[in-house]
């Protein structure tokens, strides 16, 4: 019996023993398959948990003028950021409040009060937590050396260099170029990130429609992040590149030029090259300083300037009737439409249709004209009588075939289409049929016609070189130009017609003292009635008139005429290009 | 006896490897401690070593006197003790993580178990013990004096630390035949029960269970809601890795990323990057941490280790002459192999997880002297206890 007990309880130590074994090397086999089967994988989980891609921003091109000057460029300026690493506390609203305080700390020490609400600190802690975050940007030397001189005292602060756009030339071109915001970098689809920071954004002018050429390469960092989400360490895994420079066709010689003559004014100026559509000046009055935007657009200068109707783009953006310029238009209509240039009418200074009475500029009227005279002199009733004889749609395929009524296909975001009217569009607009007047009106380019500067600049390098081409604005845009659909000799008249007008015409004040030849058109269009009845005083011009390498046209709101008021403008602007004589 | 007999008769292999377990721990411990914020943690280390040392000397002074002498002192009034702190735990006791365990720096439950198991091996280890003992009557006085230390530990609660004292009770009666048919019925019907409750789990939980039906279900299932929540993560692990079974799904990331040689000693990114749950990182997922640093090659060490101190107290109980000694042996011997297979077991996901401690690696000073006054009293049995046989 004895034996038998011992004998049982020997086995069982031993079998105990076996399970030891048994059990532990199931364990092993479990910590195989963990440890060097599905190694790589749990490696990846881990490092996916505690890794954040952060993208960085490059920074932007510049924006340079024709000859080299710059015209937008970034300069160096210095941030206050604070790391949330420094302040972990037993909770997230501990955490809060303590970067909150340490911010207000630095705020006194630097003098300068913190832009930061508590809502927006809470709102990076909870969302950009891994991220330092920025308190103050653009800082002075001043308040640096405040916080350098007392860096130990606020551990978790840091002064970090960033980049501000800058405008060198201030005022110059300021509608064409645009302005700067912040935002969040973009990255090609499919790529996710967990953090983006933030870099420059086009909003507005060139800055906005070349955004995506001039943003720098974005770049990556790794950010190793511990289970709450606090950065641990970082590395850079692609560099961030800077953007390329834009380069302009605008030529700051005739874009001073140009905004020296409309200072003071509310006007607008388009220059071209009829050649190529190269954009040498495109000008609004009145403009602002790019640099009061900067580091970024406050509400009171939105107010001020950015969305105050005075400050909008008159250049390629508001519309205008194009008055008496318009005339060379019907001019080249008249002529497609079999009319001769040399047949005479007999102005007597008013033309009457119905009940409708258009009075010519000069009262008395200019007796037998012919064409070219009648450009000469912006004779009203002979363009009125030309309009009606051929018909709206042959006025307005002539108005068409210069691109009015469309864009113009400007390399930039505001390019309007103007407005080219018909017996439906005054319908739809107007609830009105159209009347025998409408046309009359439409041939002397009042009534509902509407275009931009820019878009008579085009109509005047046509005119000069037979060719239409694409306005644009970036230096090696491709150039497209198509042929009018009119014959040379057509033209030759219009052209002659052009050049008479400065040369002893409406507009000889244009070429008074130019080196070259110049060729124009004077145009006031009357815009309201009664109390609000005021001129909008045009000016349209190629030179040199043969062989013309440029073309203008100027608008003067709320001037006395286009022959008194723009045509010196002009006139001066001219000069600035060909010299005086 | 001879000092040189005592000597020659000490069982080096356990001693030796309990020494490198304590030098792992407190390695572990170290990484584990700076990991998180707090001075406390960082110094940790040195409280543990400071601990093992005094465990140390209840090792050998234990190991050194003959267990027959002291078991046969002590056996009823440390039992008695034991059963009184346990009360008195649960009235004044200090609360942490939703459980009532401190008794100011010790906890009563990890020394009651080893007193359970001395006042067993004492009471059923002499074979010449009366008949009565090996039958019915003698399998209620054992039920009872498991069963009540086991009822308070329960109330405290902690079920991880009761079902510890199981297996090693059990067996302790198996081998000391007290009517063991019992023993084999109460087996076969953990089994049961055990399957019955995870396959009843598993029914009411899984993926399109309806509402009415999981209610129907878990009506009969006797576990609390976080209980079942920790068996409905160890049967779903890959279900709602961010809450419930984020903590497996770290222990699992840490052990499976240290690879085959691990990540260095302070390395472990889940634990340095506080992944790994830093309330108990130093305690039950200390494996964790020390599987991150070690790799595959370290765990193999560590289990290694475990072996070469336990089967040497199984062989103690194999070669001994003593029945309150193979008991003793057996008992301390299954207690810590419980603790070593259900903590990692839990680590890699092979059972629920539990709150408990592994032994010489966790922080845990009560529990490291527990363990250590348990193994110098089986040395003790390794070196007296086969006196009667030369």
């Amino acid at each position: 019996m004895r034996d038998d007990v011992r004998l049982v309880s020997d086995l069982s130590a031993l079998a105990t023993g076996v399970v030891f074994i048994v059990g532990l090397v199931v364990l092993g086999f479990r910590l195989a398959q963990i440890q060097l089967v599905d190694a790589a994988k749990y490696l990846e989980d881990g490092s996916r948990q505690a890794a954040r891609r952060v993208q960085t921003a490059g920074p932007r091109g510049r924006i340079i003028a024709r000859d080299g000057t710059v015209l937008a460029d970034n300069r160096a300026s210095v941030s206050i950021v604070v790391s949330p690493e420094g302040f972990q506390r037993r909770n997230w609203t501990e955490t809060v409040s303590a970067i909150s305080n340490a911010i207000e700390s630095v705020a006194s020490a630097i003098e300068t009060p913190s832009p930061l609400s508590a809502n927006a600190i809470a709102r990076h802690v909870r969302q950009q937590l891994a991220r330092p975050l920025v308190v103050w940007r653009d800082v002075g030397d001043e308040q640096i050396a405040r916080l350098v001189e007392r860096e130990s005292e606020f551990p978790g602060f840091e002064c970090v260099e960033t980049e501000e756009r800058t405008y060198p030339e201030g005022r110059l071109a300021a509608h064409v170029i645009g302005y700067v915001g912040r935002g969040e970098t973009t990255s090609a689809a499919g790529e996710k990130f967990n953090f983006r920071d933030k870099e420059m954004k086009g909003r507005a002018g060139l800055e906005a429609f070349y955004d995506g050429y001039l943003r720098g390469s974005p770049g990556e960092v790794s950010v190793t992040v511990d289970a709450r989400g606090f950065a641990v360490a970082e590395e850079t895994v692609v560099e961030a590149r800077r953007g390329p420079d834009l380069k302009l066709t605008i030529d700051p010689k005739i874009q001073r030029s140009v905004e020296r003559q409309l200072r003071g004014e509310y006007a607008a100026c388009a220059v071209m090259d009829p050649r190529d559509g190269a954009v040498l000046a495109l000008a609004s009055a009145p403009a602002y300083d790019l640099n009061l935007l900067v580091p970024r657009l406050t509400p009171e200068m939105q107010e001020r300037y950015v969305g105050n109707h005075a400050c909008r783009n008159r250049a390629c953006f508001e519309t205008y009737a194009p008055g008496s310029t318009f005339k060379p238009v019907t001019a080249l209509a008249g002529l497609a439409a079999g009319r001769s240039a040399l047949a005479e009418y007999e102005c007597t200074g008013v033309f009457s249709l119905g009940g409708m009475r258009l009075h010519c500029a000069r009262r008395w009227g200019h007796g037998p004209i012919d064409m070219r005279h009648a450009l000469k002199e912006s004779c009203n009733t002979y363009f009125c009588n030309l309009g009606s004889e051929i018909g709206t749609n042959a006025l307005f395929a002539a108005a068409r075939a210069f691109g009015l009524g469309e864009k113009t296909g400007l390399d930039f975001p505001q390019d309007s289409a103007g407005v080219v009217p018909s017996a439906e569009f005054k319908r739809r607009n107007y609830n009105l049929p159209w009347y025998a007047g409408d046309l009359a009106q439409a041939s002397i380019g009042q009534g509902q016609l509407l275009v931009t500067p820019l878009q008579m600049a085009r109509v005047a390098g046509a005119i000069g070189t037979g060719r239409l081409v694409r306005p644009h604005l970036r230096a090696d845009a491709p150039v497209e130009s198509s042929p009018l659909p009119f014959s040379q000799r057509q033209l030759a008249v219009v052209r002659e017609g052009m050049r008479m007008v400065v040369d002893g015409g409406t507009g000889k004040l244009a070429g008074e003292g130019v080196a070259v030849p110049v060729a124009g058109k004077t145009g006031t269009a009357e815009v309201g009635r009664g109390a609000t009845r005021r001129k909008n005083t045009w000016f349209i011009a190629y030179a040199p008139a043969e062989n013309p390498t440029v073309a203008v046209a100027m608008v003067v709101e709320n001037g006395m005429s286009g022959g008194g008021t723009t045509a010196p403008k002009v006139g001066e602007v001219l000069k600035t290009i060909f010299g005086e004589l | 006896m001879k000092f040189l007999e005592y000597i020659k008769r000490f069982n080096w292999i356990t001693f030796a490897a309990m020494l490198a377990l304590i030098a792992l721990g407190t390695a572990a411990i170290y990484s584990a401690g700076n990991a998180r914020s707090g001075e406390v943690f960082h110094v940790m280390w040195k409280a543990n070593l400071g601990t093992a040392v005094f465990g140390l000397a209840v090792y050998l002074a234990l190991a050194f006197f003959d267990y027959r002498k002291y078991i046969t002192v002590s056996a009823i009034p440390a039992y008695a003790l034991a059963v009184v702190l346990l009360v008195v735990v649960l009235l004044v006791g200090t609360s942490t993580y939703g459980g009532r365990r401190w008794l100011w720096f010790f906890q009563p439950s990890e020394v009651s178990k080893l007193c359970v198991i001395s006042m067993l091996a004492w009471l059923f280890g002499p074979t010449d013990s009366p008949p009565w003992m090996r039958g019915f009557r003698g399998f209620l006085l054992a039920a009872a004096l498991v069963g009540v230390p086991a009822v308070l530990i329960l109330k405290e609660p902690d079920l991880g630390t009761m079902l510890t004292l199981m297996p090693a009770t059990a067996l302790m009666l198996f081998v000391a035949r007290v009517w063991r048919r019992a023993l084999v019925v109460a087996l076969c019907a953990a089994v049961v029960g055990g399957t019955a409750l995870l396959g009843a789990v598993y029914e009411a939980e899984k993926p399109g269970v309806p509402e009415a039906r999981r209610e129907a279900i878990m009506k009969y299932v006797p576990l609390k809601p976080h209980q079942v929540k920790r068996v409905r993560v160890f049967l779903f692990p890959d279900e709602d890795p961010n809450a419930a079974g984020y903590n497996l799904r770290q222990a699992l990331i840490s052990i499976g990323s240290g690879g085959f040689s691990g990540k260095g000693f302070r390395r472990g990114e889940t634990n340095h990057l506080k992944y790994l749950p830093q309330s108990i990182s130093m305690n039950d997922f200390i494996f964790c941490v020390y599987a991150e640093e070690a790799g595959f090659v370290g765990s193999v060490l560590l289990l290694a280790l475990f072996g070469a101190l336990l089967v040497p107290c199984a062989w103690t109980a194999y070669v001994v002459t003593d029945g309150t000694g193979r008991l003793l042996a057996l008992g301390v011997s299954t207690l810590v192999f419980a603790h070593v297979f259900i903590n990692i077991a839990m680590s890699v996901g092979l059972v629920p997880i539990t709150g408990l401690p592994l032994p010489f690696i966790s922080a845990g000073r009560t529990f490291l002297v527990t363990v250590m006054a348990g193994l110098g009293i089986v040395q003790s049995v390794s070196i007296h206890g086969r006196e009667t046989r030369t």
